[in-house]
């Protein structure tokens, strides 16, 4: 049994998350330096590949309202679980905490898309007061 | 082979298709339409074309078109083709290697290949390996847009018929600009004539764009080689310097 | 309507059922349904997500796993991968996989007890290169380095960046992150794969048609097709060196046999064998089970949404300006 521990624990260097070739990229295209949190409504979510994109408008502290670009994830296996375009309401309040984009403009990647109720938008995964565990 | 009683719908002497094992018109096969419909769909004269070094090779040839007259173009639409048309080079996304979208797909100079299964019935173009998936059950509507649009299909007699919508707005109609918005919504009627030939035809409406429906026709041929196959066409390493080209990095070669 | 999904994931618990996979040849009760041809019907969605490394891990001679130290290492995988990352480092600059379903653990997955995806060699590695095999890749190292900072120019970028071979495609054919999926269709004559990164149509044609000749390359090579009892074969020659970049160093003239066997009524199993002799000194074989998914497979119009290729390559010229202007 001590034999398979030590395996276990051996192993845990190969079996790392989602290969680094996908992470490199985008922290080429989004800035490490300007982390954000950004508040808004969506207008649209672009379900697009290789990443989709979501349309939000901002209100800045004085009223005015700028529109961002904000990069997600494929919307291939969503769309196998049954979201549709029809299932992410234009104007509904979302944040997200991500990264601004190296090139200065108003695009940034959401790390994580959060609903005003503080659960996560789409899937929930282990955030915390992310819906019930009715499963 | 039995002699089947035409349906009623069909005229008398209509070609039979050989049949597929769950007993529809067998379309499976290599095909490719022979027309100068992907220039303009639109009649049009021999013009020159945009790149002067590539002289007479770029050039347009004449056609007489598929459609069934003028577009019906809204005025502002109208407008729109017109600025298409002007600035095709900087904007016609077959120039870019992108999707060509439905129809464009089935009347480039590309061979494409029709695999067919009682479930689902593949269009694959060699141009750009462009993929349409025709849904003969479990049919839903477009989860999303999409270039080659969403489609539906079922049998009419000897005809498929596919029903494809949810497209987005991005891919025209031909190298001329003529164009549609994400309100597009295409019925094409497929039907082979004998072996070796298709008839194709397709319904376009686009309230945003056109005043009322209209219509294209043209035949399609089957590719007779021995050898036929869909040759790959990868082309977005061919366009890599001219969609970023710009953004490269001053120094390097 | 959002909830339902929250409710839905199952990291650590993979709810989906997993199909316990040691050997090709153990489920031999299994009647595998048919075409009216005749031949085994494979039709339907797939997907090859794995956990298993293409080679032996340092440490494990072993071929096998036990079953409880799989399912432990793949629980450990699915909590670290969800955690969230640690703000400033470069994992965290990235969506998070999960919210949008496509970590690892929330694909249909086989349960592999090998401890490498390599069967052949026995010690699960690859064999060794021979001279001119390590001839070749010092020489694409060098032309790589020589080209510059992968943001320097587009062409720079790993093909899949560049919308222009994902290793799902390959062939041979093999997961990468997520959308691992596959959708087979059989038609006399022809077997399409349908490979949802890229969207990218394998059409194999398995009615005997001759190879193209040998001046013809592509990308992805040219695939022929036939049936070995219950068994596609499929076999591809004719690639190009730019595909060769991508694929553990193999030459233009690798002679790839994929065979497809399906072994239950939600496995495939995929064994395929790489013969190089320009690049190794003996062929190599490796086998991954895939596990039955749902559909559809969405339109992958990679290219046409390649903003990020944009994005990041104007972003570095951003900083080329910046750091120009800081230098003066």
């Amino acid at each position: 049994m001590r034999t398979t521990f030590i395996a276990i624990v051996a192993l845990g260097a190969w079996l790392v998350a989602a290969p680094l070739v996908a992470h490199h990229a985008f922290s080429s295209e989004f800035d490490i330096n300007k982390p954000l949190k950004l508040t808004g409504t969506l207008t649209k979510w672009e379900m697009i590949n290789p990443h989709s994109w979501f349309h939000m408008d901002v209100k800045q502290s004085d009223g005015t309202v700028v529109p961002w670009l904000v990069e997600g994830g494929s919307p291939n296996q969503l769309i196998r679980l049954g979201v549709t375009k029809n299932t992410l309401k234009a104007g509904t309040e979302f944040t997200i905490e991500g990264y601004q984009a190296r090139d200065g403009t108003n695009k940034a990647v959401g790390r994580n898309f959060i609903l005003s109720d503080g659960s996560r938008y789409l899937f929930g995964g282990s955030a915390p007061g992310a819906g019930g565990a009715d499963k | 082979m039995a002699c089947a009683v035409p349906a009623p719908a069909q005229t008398r002497g209509a070609y039979r298709a050989p049949r597929t094992a769950d007993g529809k018109p067998n379309l499976n096969g290599i095909y490719q339409a022979i027309t100068e419909a992907y220039w303009d769909i639109e009649p049009h004269n021999a013009a020159p074309g945009q790149i002067r070094e590539l002289g007479a090779s770029n050039a347009v040839p004449g056609g007489l078109g598929i459609t069934d007259g003028p577009l019906p173009y809204k005025p502002e639409a109208l407008a729109k083709k017109k600025e298409n048309f002007a600035n095709r080079l900087k904007l016609d996304p077959e120039i870019k290697c992108y999707l060509p979208g439905t129809p464009r797909g089935m009347y480039m100079p590309f061979p494409f290949q029709i695999i067919q299964t009682p479930a689902y019935i593949m269009i694959v173009s060699s141009y750009a390996r462009a993929v349409r998936t025709i849904y003969m059950t479990n049919q839903t509507e477009a989860p999303a847009d999409s270039w080659m649009g969403w489609s539906n299909g079922h049998w009419e007699g000897e005809t498929l018929v596919i029903d494809t919508t949810g497209f987005n707005d991005q891919s025209w109609f031909d190298r001329a600009g003529n164009f549609h918005s994400d309100q597009l919504h295409v019925v094409e009627r497929i039907t082979a004539t004998d072996a070796d030939h298709l008839s194709y035809e397709a319904t376009i409406e686009d309230p945003q764009t056109f005043m009322r429906p209209w219509k294209i026709s043209l035949p399609i041929y089957r590719r007779l080689e021995k050898n036929a196959q869909l040759l790959e066409f990868n082309c977005v390493p061919f366009v890599e310097d001219l969609i970023y080209g710009a953004l490269r990095k001053p120094s390097s070669n | 309507m959002l909830r339902r999904f929250v409710a839905a994931t199952a990291l650590g618990g993979f709810a989906i059922a997993l199909v316990l996979v040691i050997d090709a040849a153990a489920q031999t009760n299994y009647k595998v349904p048919r075409l009216p041809d005749g031949h085994p019907d494979f039709q339907g969605f797939w997907n090859n997500t794995t956990y298993t490394p293409l080679e032996r891990p340092k440490g494990i001679d072993r071929q096998f796993f036990t079953k409880e130290e799989v399912v432990e290492q793949m629980k450990r995988a699915a909590s670290e991968e969800a955690e969230q990352t640690t703000p400033g480092t470069v994992a965290d600059v990235h969506y998070d996989f999960t919210q949008f379903g496509l970590d690892r653990s929330q694909a249909p997955l086989a349960i592999n007890l090998r401890t490498s995806l390599i069967v052949d060699p026995a010690d699960g590695h690859l064999p060794p290169m021979t001279e001119e095999g390590k001839r070749l890749n010092a020489a694409r190292a060098d032309a790589r380095k020589r080209a510059g900072a992968i943001t320097d120019a587009a062409q720079n970028q790993p093909l899949s960046v560049r919308c222009i071979l994902m290793d799902r495609d390959g062939p041979p054919m093999l997961a990468g992150a997520y959308n691992n999926n596959y959708q087979i269709v059989q038609a006399p004559d022809t077997v399409m794969i349908l490979v949802e990164m890229l969207h990218s149509p394998r059409i194999i044609p398995t009615n005997g048609r001759p190879a193209l000749p040998a001046s013809i390359r592509q990308i992805e090579g040219s695939s022929r097709g036939h049936w070995d009892g219950d068994t596609l074969v499929i076999e591809t020659t004719n690639f190009t060196d730019m595909f060769m970049f991508a694929f553990q160093g193999a030459s233009a003239d690798m002679k790839l046999t994929e065979r497809f066997t399906r072994t239950s009524d939600d496995t495939l199993t995929y064994r395929f064998t790489v013969d190089d002799p320009k690049v190794w000194t003996r062929p190599w074989t490796a086998e991954v089970p895939w596990k039955k998914a749902i559909g559809p497979i969405f339109e992958h119009a990679c290219h046409e949404g390649n903003y990020s290729l944009t994005n990041l390559l104007r972003g570095a010229r951003e900083d080329e300006k910046r750091a120009k202007g800081a230098s003066k």
